[in-house]
């Protein structure tokens, strides 16, 4: 009993001691190294936004990296075909937090769709900005930036960028997939792009929803998988959003990874 | 262009292109037909082909605060008024 106790209090310390470490990451290897390479980029990059998007790939890769060595209990297995997708959509499946900093540390030119409030955000909402990330909805000054961003998705996507999207829009519980958000379809039809799309398992029990400290002892295996692709619907001019987004929950039902979900 | 043939175009690139299902001029477009600020960019670009002139960013902002089909209409006379002039 007294045995449990110490190890519950130890396992508690090394989360706490882990989730310092990884925010020790976020503030001094931002200010001390990498601030310096984005404010070069802002003011001498021919193109500011790519060159963001390949720092924070940069960033996160050296977070996850982190993350890695420091959680050893946990596996890693990440399908190594999504970090060749290029001028793609990428739907994800949604669990935790770390979701979007796996798909940054893999992709290096990349943009995603990001809840608007985080544009308000101070140093943080900039760089997201500067990155071309698009707001989630088009109030007020979001709608300049919405106009200006899927104007130029066409010149992106030739380039090889990616966008990424959670359709749910939140994290989800368990297997049951939640209702998608339709707009990450109407632009895969808007600008014939393939829609590439990944399953992703158990970040929600590394870095639990709701809780701040990340649960380092428990053995399992983060997957992220590239279950299946829409290509041939995006090309046909006609194709309607609900079939897109229908085609596309089929592929997440058929994975085993969400087996029986709806 | 009169407002009548207007109408009648947009009316028919909702339906086809968007998927409309009944529309009325007065519908709440994001309310009653799930039209949101994508399928609003995706319009304008319509609208440039129909009127065969580039719509300034400017006028785009304009137009996201666009509600109903009757706003489309007005937006397209008010930008073409200002084109011809």
């Amino acid at each position: 009993m007294e045995e449990n106790r110490e190890i519950t209090v130890l396992a508690g310390l090394v989360n706490w001691a882990v989730t310092i470490l990884c925010w020790v990451y976020f503030i001094f290897a931002f200010l001390l190294f990498f601030s310096w390479f984005y404010i070069l980029a802002f003011c001498l990059s021919r193109n500011r936004e790519r060159s963001f998007q390949y720092l924070n790939h940069q960033f996160f890769k050296g977070f996850l990296g982190l993350l890695r060595v420091l959680v050893p209990a946990r596996q890693w297995r990440i399908d190594q075909r999504i970090a060749k997708i290029r001028g793609s959509i990428i739907v994800c499946n949604h669990r935790s937090y770390l979701d979007p900093l796996i798909l940054l540390s893999l992709l290096p030119r990349s943009k995603t769709i990001v809840k608007t409030i985080f544009f308000k955000a101070p140093v943080f909402g900039w760089l997201m900005s500067v990155s071309g990330y698009l707001p989630a909805t088009s109030d007020g000054k979001n709608g300049a930036r919405m106009i200006k961003h899927l104007e130029n998705m066409g010149t992106f996507f030739e380039d090889g960028g990616n966008l990424f999207v959670f359709p749910e829009g939140t994290r989800s519980r368990g297997t049951d997939l939640r209702v998608f958000y339709r707009g990450v379809f109407k632009i895969a039809r808007m600008y014939h792009r393939p829609i590439e799309v990944l399953g992703l398992s158990n970040t929600d029990k590394l870095f639990p929803p709701g809780k701040f400290v990340f649960e380092t002892w428990k053995q399992d295996i983060i997957r992220m998988e590239r279950i299946g692709c829409v290509n041939s619907a995006v090309r046909t001019r006609r194709v309607s959003v609900a079939d897109l987004e229908k085609e596309v929950r089929q592929i997440f039902q058929k994975s085993s990874m969400f087996a029986g979900a709806l | 262009m009169t407002r009548d043939e207007l109408q009648e175009r947009i009316v028919a690139i909702l339906v086809d292109e968007f998927e409309f299902e009944d529309p009325g001029l007065d519908d709440n477009l994001r309310d009653d037909h799930g039209f949101d600020s994508i399928d609003a960019i995706e319009l304008l670009a319509k609208i440039e082909e129909m009127l065969g002139f580039q719509i300034s960013r400017k006028e785009k902002e304009q137009a996201m605060s666009i509600r109903t089909i009757s706003d489309i209409l007005d937006f397209i006379e008010t930008i073409q008024a200002a084109h011809k002039n």
